[in-house]
């Protein structure tokens, strides 16, 4: 499989992220999109007209969208990334998407020049980081964390949806946001971090000595 | 520094935010904190700041009874003192490089620190420990609404961040965290959108 990839995009990082932890080995294409535009070039677009990245090739499947890609990988490696019956699966991932246009967004606005309204994403990224802080504590059967429910979807398993939102979660803080006064996100963060194949980004620091735990 | 009154102790975490091996962050009257528990289940209140480089102590990891600093790995061990320099394995590490030590207690399931704090933390009715809601308000704004318009059945103690924000802590007399939560966060609603 082949990823076209920038390294400091999020969604490039989730797919990163899900290989590492499904222990699939991608074949990484570079792209320099920054300050290059290599994602504008006519050879890109003839695989990807929206030009966005990461795009996913496996065999004659191209995906251009990361959320489909990281679908995609789950589907075809390990099921247990992907809990269909739980309706909130659809809820996460719009969830993923929203963070992206505003976490992410601040991120990109702040580090990479570029275009937006910086105060307007972070006062969105605001409102959905509190959201998520109050769902890890009050998931639907009771009190999160402390009922031992770890992940944002019910079960003993983390889910696309858990590396979805971490991946604009955990690097928040370059966008101007904090994670401060947020704690139980903190150690979801944590948790995401030891899981077995994580791999790291820029702004994201792996685990140094908890790993293989 | 913001309103700490020295002698006084501050909730600054419930114990439910100390799991095994996660260093928690926080902040009391403008000065940055790191918590974190040893095996003992002890917990350490540290200004969050290594003492070699000034990095967060936060963005740490717990090695049994150490922390370990994200930036040179610097170990230091549940006194404060640094253990191990992995640049220098060879070198006794001079007594003197040590991270600041603030004083802890544990009551009610929370977790207390502040500047000389005397005698034991405010006794608080038995309940359920609430999750802690931020509000940006300064506290004396936050202490003045909840004295005009008490929430009923619950013990609130307030965590003054800085000048211009406290976090609300507290326990819910009838364990009902989910009302509770509801009339936090009508509270932060109402002293947020106030002009």
């Amino acid at each position: 499989m082949i990823l076209y990839d920038a390294h400091h995009l999020a969604p490039c990082y989730a797919v990163r992220l899900l290989a590492g932890c499904l222990g699939v080995t991608l074949e990484l294409e570079p792209l320099d999109v920054y300050p290059g535009h290599a994602n504008q070039t006519e050879a890109f677009l003839a695989l990807n007209p929206l030009g966005t990245l990461p795009v996913l090739v496996d065999g004659p499947c191209i995906i251009t969208d990361w959320l489909e890609a990281l679908a995609h990988l789950a589907l075809t490696h390990d099921r247990a990334w992907f809990p269909a019956e739980h309706a909130a699966l659809i809820g996460w991932l719009g969830m993923a998407r929203d963070l992206g246009a505003s976490a992410g967004a601040a991120r990109l606005i702040d580090t990479f020049g570029a275009p937006g309204d910086a105060a307007a994403a972070r006062a969105q990224a605001n409102a959905l980081l509190d959201e998520v802080e109050r769902r890890l504590w009050f998931s639907e059967r009771g009190f999160g964390e402390r009922i031992g429910q770890d992940w944002l979807i019910e079960g003993p398993h983390p889910s696309i949806a858990d590396l979805a939102c971490f991946v604009f979660i955990a690097p928040c803080e370059d966008g101007g946001l904090s994670l401060r006064d947020r704690p139980a996100l903190r150690r979801w963060c944590d948790r995401v971090r030891f899981l077995p194949g994580f791999v790291s980004m820029s702004g994201v620091f792996p685990p140094m000595a908890n790993t293989g735990r | 520094m913001s309103g700490l009154q020295p002698g006084v102790w501050y909730a600054i975490a419930a114990e439910h935010d100390l799991p095994k091996d996660h260093v928690y962050r926080t902040m009391l009257g403008g000065h940055e904190l790191a918590a974190w528990r040893s095996t003992d289940g002890a917990v350490h209140v540290w200004e969050d700041r290594c003492p070699h480089r000034g990095v967060r102590f936060s963005l740490g990891e717990v090695v049994g009874d150490e922390l370990r600093c994200q930036y040179h790995a610097w170990r230091f061990g549940k006194t404060g003192a640094c253990t191990f320099i992995p640049a220098q394995p060879d070198l006794k590490v001079p007594r003197t490089i040590h991270a600041a030590v603030w004083p802890v207690a544990l009551s009610a399931g929370l977790v207390w620190s502040g500047i000389e704090p005397t005698g034991a933390p405010p006794e608080l009715p038995p309940g359920a420990v609430l999750r802690a809601i931020p509000i940006a308000r300064a506290a004396a704004s936050v202490a003045h609404a909840l004295v005009k318009e008490p929430l009923s059945g619950l013990a609130l103690v307030l965590q003054p961040l800085d000048e211009t924000a406290t976090i609300v802590r507290g326990i819910a007399l009838d364990d009902d965290l989910v009302r509770a939560d509801h009339a936090l966060l009508a509270l932060r609603r109402r002293l947020e959108q106030a002009a």
